[in-house]
């Protein structure tokens, strides 16, 4: 369990990052495009979508390697069962809205198919496509929040301490 | 519902949930779901979705994740390190000496990259290690760049100036222009602040190389070659026509690889970590982008920064306390709301009451992005202090604290324009 | 008491947004308050390419589309903007007269009600350099913002050229971008004066704002109301065209005092251009199926 779940945060970052040299390649491209002369529609609206990939499906990776910011500064004082308290309370709050921004996501994925809701682009893709990446990457978020919900109820959450210093 | 009360809550929430430690892009969404659903009749989870996945995958935004990767390739090679041998024999005469590299790399950074985040966290990248290494104090280091950083937006080419250009109608090429002697007249300003702080505590700063003679110091400034090379090929690209200013970016990354290739610091390991490293740090953003843009709406929804902003339109005020009016009204918003969302939301109903009061819209338009360059640094919602805090790990409040000085200078900055207008207006007047 | 939000994606100084203020107004004094509409223009609550679906999915109850951008998902969107189709004030009516039916019919499909459409002034050509026929624009970048600007590129073999509407100004600067075809009025807005020469008023179409709301949402209100917007929509509708020409007359006049050349096309290029409009117009009909022909003919008649 443990290590599929592990390898599902790693992998969507990896997925992330193939859609961040995505982004590149499609602003590469447009620019090579104009200079030799021949036209690829819609780079920019799939630059746009790589970067949305590159955003949502490195959310939970992120959050793992603890690089998701929030302030500290009152959790950081406490200790023992005070501090297990409010850790809980914020992933509870966390965990709430990654599942709605996930349900919801797969709300907007659907409703883009029912609605035939194509880019208004050149690209003329169904939008419904790239959204799928905004739904799964939430996603996977929604797992690793409820994941570290576990781990903290249990005791066994790693804390990175010493991430955060306080002055 | 009393506009007070709504305020109020709103903001108690805020607090209530970052104090809390809860992440702050959920926290935003949080706040946002929470106005929604006591102040406007309207169902808030389709609405949030739609105007995330809109922000999140638009193009104008594309530079910003590009410029994060390319820092996490450049601080991977020995560019900083070289850049600073390079810069160090100048500076040394100059009190504060390496401190300035801050202000310099950003003002030059800023002619690139159009955000402030973005150069914030590409300068960030090569300063912070190197000056936290030559022993630079933190809080100096740390905020001398949270504030410089800004300059993204001021000097040309800015994101900011062309959504404030579309929505009043500006000529956005005239703003560009105008922009730039403001720009440098900021940039002087930080650089002086540092000067004073440096003269007023000289057992801070870190002690000076041996002194060269001039011969040495121009053989030592070959080390400069690469970044010039890397930083004039990007501005090289704007400027005659062969990318966008967001496309810019692009060539940035490009560029990198190549100064990477050639100093033989390009191998897997590190192609990977910087992929992976600006992947993370793009993401960080990306939670916090989203959280804004429902909140954004939901404020839209509700109406408050609109309301706000004709209630200071509705006063009858003369001009000079009309700008002072707005630049108290956008201070205050700009703690809770990011700078673009800041004049999408209040455009409409303050450019009548600007138009009527006889300001020059341009000048306006000077004013306003300074006003956004605050928000930037002022916390609870600041990206730079998001981008610091990021690079850093250290608390956002210790991170504010730092920035202030500089956005009391940015504070100065706005009397002097209001003084000499001509600051603003003398350079567009001559296109 | 009802409260209607209304997305739009135009600056609030824009003739369309200062017909919706104007429209938000009427409707409230009709209806004695009981129909309160918020106008959000400049994009500030949805942008241009999510409005539809906005209203569509209930977040907003009423908004303003640009028809020809959803031509993608359905060809007859796109009917206003087939070039040298329908190239003036009286024809761009006789043409939404016999588009109007079927837009009706398409959205109330889709759980939509069209209240009004106005026209933008007619989009003419943009050029660095003076254009004599369509010769002259061969190998020069055009900018392409949608499928029919990058296929009419094509056509005069002009190399179509992305760049967003943020960056037009500077890539125009720079050279990125040497032609561009839009209409006075967003010319003037977006001074494209400060960078190009010649204007030539060729008319190529009059593209459609059309204001539109959600279906529930419409048939929430009680009859009295719901005259009562559709009464103002009709003088909205009015107002607006109207408004249209005047700001045809007067930017084309502002283009003039900032120095650009304004002048109707040469004998040779018009005859280009309508070569380029009659394969266009076969290539929409392809598309668009004998549903596309019955516009065409109903339009001719
Ligand atoms: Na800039
Ligand atoms: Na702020």
């Amino acid at each position: 369990m443990r290590k599929s779940l592990d390898a599902l945060y790693l992998g969507a970052g990896w997925l992330a990052a193939l859609f961040m040299i995505g982004v590149l390649a499609m602003v590469l491209l447009s620019i090579v495009s104009r200079l030799v002369g021949f036209y690829v529609p819609g780079t920019d609206a799939y630059a746009g979508y790589a970067m949305a990939g590159a955003g949502f499906l490195a959310l939970a990776h992120t959050l793992k390697a603890n690089e998701h910011i929030r302030v500290t500064l009152i959790i950081g004082k406490l200790r023992g069962g005070a501090r297990r308290g409010l850790e809980l309370w914020a992933l509870s709050v966390a965990v709430l809205m990654s599942g709605a921004l996930a349900w919801f996501s797969w709300r907007l994925v659907w409703q883009s198919h029912t609605f035939h809701d194509i880019s208004t682009a050149a690209d003329a893709t169904p939008l419904w496509i790239p959204q799928i990446l905004m739904g799964l990457g939430c996603t996977v978020l929604f797992i690793a929040l409820l994941d570290e919900w576990v781990l903290e109820w249990r005791g066994q959450r790693v804390r990175a301490e010493g991430d955060t210093r306080h002055e | 519902m009393n506009e007070f009360v709504v305020t109020t809550l709103l903001i108690v929430a805020l607090f209530a949930l970052l104090g809390s430690g809860v992440w702050i892009g959920l926290t935003l969404a949080g706040v946002a779901w929470i106005g929604m659903e006591l102040f406007s009749s309207r169902p808030a989870g389709d609405a949030m979705a739609l105007t995330i996945w809109g922000s999140a995958s638009s193009w104008t935004l594309t530079a910003l994740p590009l410029f994060v990767w390319m820092g996490e390739i450049l601080f991977r090679t020995k560019l900083s390190e070289s850049m600073f041998k390079g810069l160090a024999p100048w500076v040394n005469a100059l009190p504060g000496r390496l401190l300035h590299t801050n202000i310099l790399g950003s003002t030059i950074f800023a002619a690139v990259s159009g955000s402030s985040a973005a150069t914030c966290a590409t300068i960030g990248k090569m300063t912070i290690p190197e000056l936290t290494r030559r022993g630079y104090p933190p809080e100096k280091i740390v905020g001398s760049l949270g504030g410089a950083s800004t300059l993204g937006l001021l000097i040309p080419p800015s994101i900011i100036m062309i959504v404030y250009g579309v929505a009043a109608e500006v000529s956005i090429a005239k703003l560009f222009v105008a922009g730039v002697i403001p720009g440098v007249l900021l940039a002087a300003l930080f650089s002086g602040s540092i000067i004073v702080w440096a003269l007023m505590n000289p057992g801070k700063v870190p002690s000076a190389d041996a002194s060269l003679s001039f011969g040495e110091k121009l053989r030592e400034a070959r080390h400069l070659i690469p970044v010039v090379l890397l930083i004039g090929s990007v501005i090289g690209a704007i400027y005659s026509g062969i990318a966008t200013a967001t496309e810019a970016a692009a060539i940035g990354v490009v560029g990198s690889l190549i100064l990477s290739a050639s100093q033989g610091s390009l191998n897997w390991v590190s192609f990977r970590d910087s992929l992976l490293g600006a992947t993370r740090l793009y993401c960080m953003i990306a939670l916090i982008l989203a959280g804004a843009a429902f909140l954004t709406l939901s404020m839209g929804y509700i109406g408050l920064p609109r309301h706000l902003a004709e209630w200071v339109g509705g006063l009858g005020l003369t001009p000079g306390m009309l700008l002072i009016a707005l630049a108290v009204f956008y201070i205050v918003l700009g703690c809770f709301l990011d700078g673009i969302s800041m004049i999408v939301l209040t455009m409409g109903v303050i450019l009548p009451t600007v138009t009527a009061a006889g300001i020059d819209l341009i000048w306006f338009g000077i004013f306003i992005v300074i006003v956004v360059e605050m928000a930037q640094i002022t916390p609870p919602v600041g990206f730079n202090l998001f981008v610091l805090q990021g690079m850093t790990k250290r608390e956002i409040t210790w991170i504010a604290v730092a920035c202030l000085p500089y956005f009391l200078i940015m504070v100065v900055a706005v009397l002097l324009l209001y003084w000499f207008p001509g600051l603003v207006t003398w350079m567009p007047s001559k296109m | 008491q009802t409260a209607w939000d209304l997305p739009a994606a135009y600056p609030a100084t824009n003739f369309h947004s200062v017909n919706l203020a104007s429209f938000a107004s009427d409707v409230d004094k009709a209806t004695g308050g009981k129909l309160k509409i918020t106008v959000h223009p400049g994009a500030s609550l949805f942008k241009a390419p999510e409005i539809k679906r906005a209203v569509q999915g209930g977040q907003a109850q009423v908004g303003e589309i640009l028809l020809t951008a959803y031509q993608n998902e359905w060809q007859m969107f796109g009917a206003d903007g087939i070039p040298f189709l329908a190239t003036s004030y009286a024809e761009s009516k006789k043409l939404y007269a016999a588009q109007k039916p079927i837009l009706q019919k398409k959205l109330a499909e889709q759980g939509m009600v069209l209240l009004y459409a106005v026209a933008w002034p007619p989009q003419g050509l943009y050029s660095k350099k003076p254009v004599a026929s369509a010769a002259d624009l061969k190998g020069s970048k055009w900018r392409a913002y949608s499928p029919a600007t990058s296929r009419i590129a094509e056509l005069v073999g002009a190399q179509p050229v992305t760049v967003q509407a943020a960056e037009l100004s500077q890539a125009l600067a720079t050279g990125v971008v040497e032609n561009n075809m839009t209409s006075g009025a967003t010319g003037v807005d977006s001074k494209l004066y400060e960078h190009l020469k010649f204007y030539y008023d060729v008319q190529a179409w009059l593209p459609k704002n059309a204001v539109i709301a959600n279906k529930k949402a419409f048939d929430a209100l009680d009859k009295a109301t719901q005259d009562a917007l559709m009464k103002a929509a009709a003088d909205a509708e009015a107002r607006g065209w109207a408004a249209s020409e005047k700001v045809n007359t007067d930017t084309l006049a502002t283009l003039k005092a900032n120095g650009m050349s304004v002048e109707p096309p040469s004998a040779a290029l018009k005859s280009d251009l309508q070569k380029v409009g009659a394969t266009m117009l076969q290539e929409w009909l392809g598309k668009a199926g004998p549903e596309g022909q019955q516009l065409i003919d109903a339009y001719r008649k």
